[in-house]
């Protein structure tokens, strides 16, 4: 088929979709007003179209076909704030001074949830491993490390 | 000066909220209602050649097409370069390097991979990406220049006639007295030297990599009014060079700056606005969206200049630096772009140590590789790479302490003027050396280094280096601010400051608020319309601050006066006894007799005579400040790298482990943003002396054209940083604050290359320093040949 | 020049495996299978061409995101590791028994990609895509096991020391679809490790070695030693392999099998490294790997 017919939840919203087979789920979440979620390199390298899928799983929006995700459950960046509220990775990315130019900072915080995820206590060399694959070229990471490390400490309830 | 209230302090970003909700709108996320899509065609196959035959027709019957621009149609405009030394020296001193505008939006003579043939109007990007793919092109193959010395060959063809022998730039000797541009006598520098050092450099061509792919939008409107939306890091200095190209008048030019995804110099100047531009003129009230893939951006925006520099240096046995004599040849990539790399190498190594003799000569040449442009650093990371390796060698073989040769040789403030000619105010480099020592611990790693055995060695580097803060006198240095009280006691900045990421927009917010004794909330910077906002450079040369901040302190100091002297008429007072305190304004003899600046600025607006004596309270009015500052100073700040590395000598791979950057920063006007600019250029720094190079084939195809062979340091990769910001005195500056943009990437290359030398004894003269090059020079040589011989 | 937009094609989402082999069979050549679709979508945005097919131009992706039961990890004692066609690389990572028994892949899988893409790609994608810098395929050959492949002629296994059979080729017949990787239990002295050299921590590998190694005390049985990155496929060093089958690992034997590692690779250069780069580390690498494993 060249078309076809799909169900997308994004951001707990629904939408019903005719998507093209060549369409990616990057193209047709920015298609539909979502452009919180980037396009910077197309071919999975950067990663600053990371999106989350059922909440918890990162995966590239730029290699996904949109026909393919019929009935997934998306989470993109801006269906993180809840009642004006920021989730604790987006304000600890605030307080830590983990953005410059902002452009990785969609899906560095999306992979930031993913890793908190699967794993509420990393160490600092686990979150810079795990961070591999979200390219940032202002900061030299460190503050987005510091950033992942102060919501680690923040969603358990520390902080330091 | 009073004690400071909002500057120095690391408050949250101004736009950090935007961005981390994923709301900021950079240009791609802007979606004009009917917009038509533009995709330029590029030459892939060829880095040289001649267009025989350019055939549209299979490509206009494509669906979607409604345009087709071809070299033809773009004839009636100019032709233009890609820089802004046209704007930015003077007419004079461009005439000496012969700035020339040469490159056409289409061209029929491809002179790199990558080079415009033509245009796409469609109605999707699909449409447009697969008609691009219809056009048909003939070609007369051309020989491919890689080098400069190919392409200065006698023979070689011709990029423009405007260039004979393929020289783009030549640094202007012959404008200075000695008949080069230095000091003192060479011939006699060397012949008084105890100890002469020479090497053969190779600096790599490095690419910004920038996140935020370029993406522009363009609409000829129905008031015959060109609007762009553009990410450039120069907004109006664009809207310059699109008046020119054009021959639009610039009241019928708007450019809309959007968010910033990444600057580092590749959004200096234009990039695709010529492009989106040409086709919104050719379809007028229909906007266009122009996006570059990822690939485009290796193949058509701009890189570091590559190249080679052959340095030569005379010291006395105690060290004493008597002669320096530079030679760089970079390569200039297919277009002119801008010429003054090459010579900004030479005053930026010249402004370091005090040489009695100093020569620094150089040309740029034209290749067919992309075209070389302005990146961060702007020639300091090439000429301090080589410079500052070739000082330890010296150390090195006389056992002079390389930290204690770096103290004494310094330049220092006073009437020593420094690479730009002019005399600085101060000098942290004493502080910032001691700082760095101790932070990093140099001594105590170097005596746990001392004694090593097994496979992997570990050793420490150093470098001192020196970056302006700004371009002033060499290059203009120009910015308005314009400040509205508004009557609320709120105030608007109007200024065209641009904001790569590094905080700009908050620093100058953080400057207004200060110079206003408003809290943050109630100022709001208004910048990237260029409408509204006068002149500015735009972000380069770590100029920001230093030029625009104090503009806009000026213009907020302006208003402020205007403020006192309504106020003093009121109460009858000196203007000059007058104080503000939470927006209230008095005398400390009378703390009574008060003025609320709000009903001033109110009333100033919303003006009623009284209706008992037919009186105004206050000078009818709304109080605008303004300032066009052009400064008349360049303090530059010192900075020092230390870094230690462990190199595997059975595989050449190396690890960066510890990395401390020591900068005289003045007074941070943010510290964490500068903290935050300052580990990125590091990682920029790394990249540029160990991993990042464009590799091109013998025909001059590139190798690595994304992110999966241009490698640079991941977050595992980078080692910890250490920051150190030492506040030393400044006198001109806004609030003490001294530029800081470049620094960061200019100083670890250096460093880690002396701590391979201080690891494995062995130095290298081409970057990056790859394993590869590591290994074979281990196997040929040996782990410290000069000490075995 | 590479697109942003994918280029043409149409997509066939079969329902079941019946239905995916009966397209297969009707398109063959023209259809590519499309499981994580990590390298598959880059490749499609890098070298197709727009609606006129290119070489490497497929004019249908047959997706098995919707054919049930394909997406496990099972194990039990007498077969060992069962892999589905369309088990991710994360999945199979997070199986408590690859944590435990195999080493080697769990590393493999570990440094494969990123982790969006080990979300995303598969370990029998990984192995299809047959690129001679595979991660996961390296350690799958280092530690045997066999490749399920089904067609609607029936079902066959396949070693997977038999299913390279140049560059980018591989023994699957365009009608058949790769249904399950298996590799066998370890045994009693089984040990196995993976290194991969990088340019950067993130990256496809400049050169890469898996090894499994039969130990019973200092003593090696018998070794598999595989290569990524030195030839144009991933390749076994059989000769390097013989010089430690039945020898007790001491430092003289690791010498001479480091030299001859060395000599074994068939490496180029390419923009990633140097073939002499690549000879010189072989060797070495071999070593260390086979030091490490005898050490844990």
């Amino acid at each position: 088929m060249k078309t076809r017919d799909i169900t997308l939840h994004i951001n707990e919203e629904k939408y019903n979709l005719t998507v093209d087979a060549n369409q990616t789920l990057l193209q047709v979440l920015r298609s539909i007003g979502s452009t919180g979620t980037k396009y910077g390199c197309g071919t999975g390298e950067c990663g600053a179209c990371t999106v989350l899928v059922n909440g918890k799983t990162s995966i590239l929006a730029c290699l996904t076909l949109a026909a393919l995700a019929d009935g997934m459950h998306i989470t993109t960046i801006m269906g993180l704030e809840k009642d004006g509220e920021l989730h604790p990775v987006q304000q600890a990315f605030i307080d830590r001074h983990a953005i410059q130019c902002g452009f990785c900072t969609p899906g560095m915080v999306m992979k930031t949830i993913s890793i908190l995820e699967e794993n509420p206590n990393p160490t600092e060399d686990q979150i810079r491993h795990e961070l591999e694959g979200n390219m940032c070229r202002c900061t030299g990471y460190e503050k987005i490390v510091d950033a992942v490390q102060h919501a680690r400490d923040m969603m358990k309830g520390e902080t330091r | 000066m009073s004690e400071l209230k909002i500057v120095g302090k690391s408050v949250p970003k101004v736009d950090a909220k935007i961005k981390v909700t994923g709301r900021a709108m950079y240009a791609d996320d802007i979606h004009m209602p009917n917009a038509l899509h533009g995709k330029i065609v590029r030459c892939m196959q060829y880095a040289h050649a001649r267009v025989i035959k350019l055939d549209i027709s299979r490509a206009q019957k494509m669906p979607g097409v409604v345009k087709i621009l071809v070299p033809e149609d773009i004839e009636k405009y100019n032709t233009y370069n890609t820089g802004v030394m046209d704007l930015f020296a003077p007419d004079e001193l461009n005439a000496v390097w012969g700035e020339i505008g040469e490159e056409p939006i289409f061209t029929k003579h491809v002179k790199h991979q990558g080079d415009a043939l033509c245009g796409i109007i469609a109605k999707t990007e699909a449409e447009a990406e697969a008609a691009a793919e219809m056009v048909d092109v003939e070609y007369e193959p051309l020989p491919v220049y890689l080098t400069t010395e190919e392409a200065s060959h006698p023979d070689a063809v011709q990029f423009t006639p405007e260039k004979p022998g393929n020289v783009a730039y030549r640094v202007p000797g012959g404008l200075f007295p000695e008949g080069f541009y230095g000091y003192g006598d060479i011939d006699k520098g060397f012949a008084e030297s105890d100890l002469i050092y020479e090497e053969d450099y190779y600096v790599p061509k490095q690419k910004h990599c920038q996140m935020e792919p370029h993406s522009y939008i363009a609409q000829f409107d129905d008031q015959d009014r060109l609007n762009v939306w553009t990410s450039s890091q120069m907004p109006k200095p664009v809207q310059t060079k699109l008046h020119k190209l054009f021959g639009l008048p610039m009241s019928r030019i708007k450019v809309n700056q959007t968010v910033i995804g990444g600057g580092f110099g590749t959004r200096l100047g234009l990039i695709g606005e010529p492009y989106v531009c040409a086709m919104a003129l050719a379809v007028p009230g229909r906007a266009i969206k122009l996006n570059y893939t990822r690939e485009e951006d290796w193949v058509a925006s701009e890189t570091r200049h590559s190249g080679r520099f052959k340095l030569k240096m005379g010291f006395k046995k105690d060290g004493t630096p008597v002669v320096y004599d530079g030679y760089m040849s970079f390569e200039k990539g297919g277009y002119y772009t801008h010429g003054g790399v090459v010579w900004v190498s030479g005053i930026l190594a010249r402004g370091a140590y005090k040489f009695e003799n100093f020569r620094f000569d150089g040309d740029a040449i034209f290749t067919n590789k992309v075209p070389c442009g302005a990146f961060r650093g702007y020639g300091n990371p090439q000429q301090a790479l080589c410079m500052e390796q070739l000082i330890q060698r010296m150390c090195t073989d006389t056992g002079i302490d390389t930290i204690e040769w770096h103290k004494k040789w310094h330049r220092e403030a006073g009437g020593d003027p420094w690479g730009f000619g002019v005399p600085t105010m101060n000098c942290g480099a004493d502080e910032v050396l001691d700082r760095g020592v101790e932070s990093f611990g140099w001594h105590e790693k170097k005596e746990i280094n001392a004694n090593q055995s097994g496979p992997k060695r570990r050793g420490t580097g150093m470098m001192l280096g020196v970056h302006c803060s700004a371009g002033f006198p060499v290059l203009l240095e120009h910015t308005v601010a314009t400040v509205t009280l508004n009557e609320d006691a709120t105030a608007i900045i109007n200024c065209s400051i641009s904001d790569l990421g590094c905080g700009n927009h908050t620093a100058i917010t953080q400057i207004a608020a200060e110079a206003l004794g408003f809290s943050m909330d109630d100022v709001f910077l208004n910048w990237g319309d260029s409408d509204a906002n006068a002149f500015d450079i735009g972000a380069h040369a770590s100029r920001t601050i230093w030029t625009a901040g104090r503009a806009v302190k000026e213009a907020c100091e302006d208003a402020m006066k205007q403020v006192y002297a309504k106020a003093a008429k009121f109460l009858k007072v000196d203007p000059a006894e007058l104080v503000m305190e939470d927006k209230k304004i008095f005398t400390k003899e009378a703390p009574d007799q008060i003025v609320d600046l709000k009903e001033l600025l109110w009333k100033g607006i919303y003006a009623f005579m009284s209706p008992e004596d037919f009186q105004f309270k206050f000078d009818r009015g709304q109080i605008i400040g303004k300032a066009s500052f052009m400064p008349f100073a360049n303090n530059p700040g010192w900075y020092a790298c230390f870094v230690e590395v462990e190199v595997d000598t059975e595989t050449g791979e190396l690890k960066v482990l510890e990395c401390t950057y020591v900068n005289d920063i003045g007074q941070a006007i943010n510290p964490a943003a500068v903290e935050g600019q300052l580990e990125g250029g590091i990682q920029q720094g790394l990249g540029f002396s160990l991993t990042e190079e464009m590799y091109y084939d013998e025909n001059g195809l590139i190798l690595n054209n994304s992110f999966t062979d241009y490698k640079m340091f991941g977050p595992t990769d980078m080692p910890k940083c250490d920051i150190q910001l030492v506040t030393t005195e400044e006198q001109y500056g806004p609030y003490g604050a001294r530029g800081v943009g470049e620094a960061g990437l200019c100083a670890p290359g250096p460093a880690v290359g002396n701590a391979i030398f201080d690891a494995i004894g062995i130095q290298f003269n081409e970057a990056p320093f790859t394993p590869e090059k590591i290994l074979k020079a281990i196997k040929g040589k040996g782990l410290f040949p000069d000490k075995r011989a | 020049m590479s697109t942003r937009v994918l280029p043409d094609f149409e997509i066939l989402v079969p329902q079941s495996k019946e239905e995916a082999l009966k397209l297969l069979s009707q398109y063959q050549g023209d259809a590519a299978i499309l499981a994580g679709g990590t390298d598959l979508l880059v490749q499609m945005k890098g070298q197709l061409k727009c609606n006129c097919k290119g070489e490497n131009a497929f004019g249908y992706l047959l997706s098995l995101a919707e054919v049930p039961g394909l997406d496990y990890v099972e194990y039990d004692e007498t077969e060992g590791l069962r892999i589905g066609a369309m088990a991710t690389l994360s999945q199979v990572a997070a199986h408590p028994v690859v944590k435990e028994n195999y080493p080697g892949l769990l590393e493999s899988v570990g440094v494969c990609g990123t982790k969006q893409t080990r979300n995303m790609g598969t370990v029998v994608g990984n192995l299809l895509n047959a690129s001679p810098c595979a991660d996961c395929g390296c350690a799958i050959l280092a530690w045997g096991g066999t490749l399920t492949l089904e067609g609607t002629a029936g079902r066959r296994e396949v070693d997977v020391d038999d299913f390279y059979l140049g560059y980018r080729l591989t023994a699957r017949k365009t009608d058949e679809l790769a249904v399950e990787l298996k590799l066998p239990p370890k045994s009693d002295g089984t040990v196995s490790a993976h290194h991969k050299m990088t340019r950067v921590e993130h990256d496809l590998s400049k050169i890469t070695v898996s090894v499994r190694l039969e130990m019973s005390g200092t003593t090696c049985k018998s070794a598999r030693i595989a290569m990524a990155s030195v030839a144009p496929t991933i390749v076994r060093l059989k000769e390097t392999e013989k010089l430690l089958a039945g020898v007790e690992i001491t430092d003289q034997i690791l010498e001479s099998v480091a030299k001859s590692a060395s000599s074994e690779v068939t490496p180029i250069d390419d923009v990633r490294s140097t073939a002499e780069y690549r000879r010189d580390v072989a060797g070495v690498m071999v070593k260390r790997i086979i030091q490490k494993v005898c050490k844990s």
